[in-house]
């Protein structure tokens, strides 16, 4: 596939990513690699184009006050080792046992996405504007909604650790990002309201992809001119694809999604 | 007036609201994003050798702003005297510094 048709895919995968919510890698990386492109070479492109999308991202959520660094770096900490270690693990393992992980990994985020909760916390009014942020010393916080202002603190982090671990290696191994697995445990697990969630995962897949990423160019993994254009392509996809998410039925696209996701498992485990 | 229930948490537990608003931030990340933007879309047009050049920087940049986030939050951190997380931001960098040297020492290659 010539370097334009990369840009193409990784706008279209980053917009649909984008209005399901679970970003463009987990798609863009399979298809690529049925297009023919080896797994090893697919999973640093898609972990560019998660690392762009955390950057692109964040001015709006830091605006809205919405991310919890602190929650993330703490939560980044086993992430990003476990990104280091697949990254490492993955140069050994055939691109057959990648081919499948990544089927794995699609059927992962179809499961997920289509069964995906919309719950959020409650404004408490004890709380205002002045409550807004995250607290120093602790992995608690509060989120402006609407005209209230939502207070919440992180339970059960060492079982959310645990699924931090698991996303960060599946970002080194397969590229892509983790965060459908990321959200729906820092949001269900650890209690912390969607959309801080939601934000402060986007935060941290960025550091997730970079610490891969680093592993990747050192071996010499990274296809430098297509990765250009991919991430280009992949920055329009996420502003096209977050600009159309008002008009669209959020539960729609994300059962749309998990059909294609299940679609392109199916294709690469009958492939490999 | 009754009695503090002493079972009941505080809505929000911890220190003071932190003093982090994006100020630095948001308009650093706004620009670096428009740069790789016009730079990746400019670097198609250009001939081999500048195309590459150009290439390498929008990767570079790519991988080391979410690093450089890290690297910020921990200063930020330092003048908030949060001690903690002052250090579990610093131990994510050696993290990730270990494993470019892993991968610089031929492992998993």
């Amino acid at each position: 596939m010539e370097l334009v048709g990369y840009a193409v895919l990784a706008m279209a995968t980053a917009a649909i990513g984008a209005l399901g919510g679970l970003g463009g890698a987990v798609l863009l990386v399979p298809i690529l690699v049925l297009t023919g492109m080896p797994a090893s070479e697919a999973a640093p492109l898609g972990l560019l184009t998660v690392a762009a999308g955390s950057i692109a991202a964040a001015p709006r959520q830091l605006r809205e006050r919405t991310v919890n660094h602190r929650l993330g770096i703490a939560t980044e900490l086993v992430a990003s080792t476990g990104a280091v270690v697949g990254a490492l693990v993955s140069g050994l393992v055939s691109d057959e046992v990648l081919t499948y992980l990544l089927a794995a990994v699609a059927l992962g985020a179809a499961a997920i996405g289509g069964h995906r909760k919309g719950l959020r916390n409650p404004p408490d009014p004890a709380c205002g504007p002045a409550d807004v942020g995250e607290r120093v010393g602790a992995l608690a916080g509060a989120y402006p909604l609407g005209d209230g202002v939502v207070p919440y603190r992180v339970d059960r982090l060492s079982s959310g650790l645990g699924f931090m671990g698991l996303a960060g290696l599946i970002a080194g191994t397969a590229g892509a990002s983790g965060g459908f697995i990321k959200t729906p445990a820092t949001s269900e697990l650890m209690h912390v309201p969607l959309k801080v969630a939601a934000a402060t995962t986007t935060f941290t897949v960025g550091i997730t992809s970079s610490a891969a990423l680093l592993v990747f160019a050192l071996q010499g993994r990274i296809d430098v001119e297509a990765s250009a254009l991919v991430i280009v392509g992949s920055l329009v996809g996420g502003q096209l694809g977050a600009g159309l998410q008002s008009s669209l039925s959020p539960s729609v696209i994300r059962r749309v999604l998990s059909v294609l996701l299940l679609l392109v498992a199916v294709v690469l485990i009958a492939r490999a | 007036m009754t009695a503090a229930d002493p079972s009941a948490r505080p809505p929000i537990p911890g220190g003071a609201v932190s003093t982090i608003r994006g100020r630095i931030q948001v308009p650093a990340l706004t620009w670096t994003t428009r740069a790789v933007m016009a730079l990746g879309l400019v670097s198609a047009l250009l001939p081999a050798a500048a195309r590459m050049a150009a290439a390498t920087v929008v990767v570079a940049a790519v991988v080391a702003v979410p690093l450089l986030r890290v690297a910020w939050l921990v200063h930020r951190w330092r003048q908030e005297r949060d001690a903690r997380f002052v250090r579990l931001g610093l131990a994510l960098l050696a993290v990730v510094a270990a494993g470019a040297a892993l991968a610089a020492l031929g492992v998993g290659s």
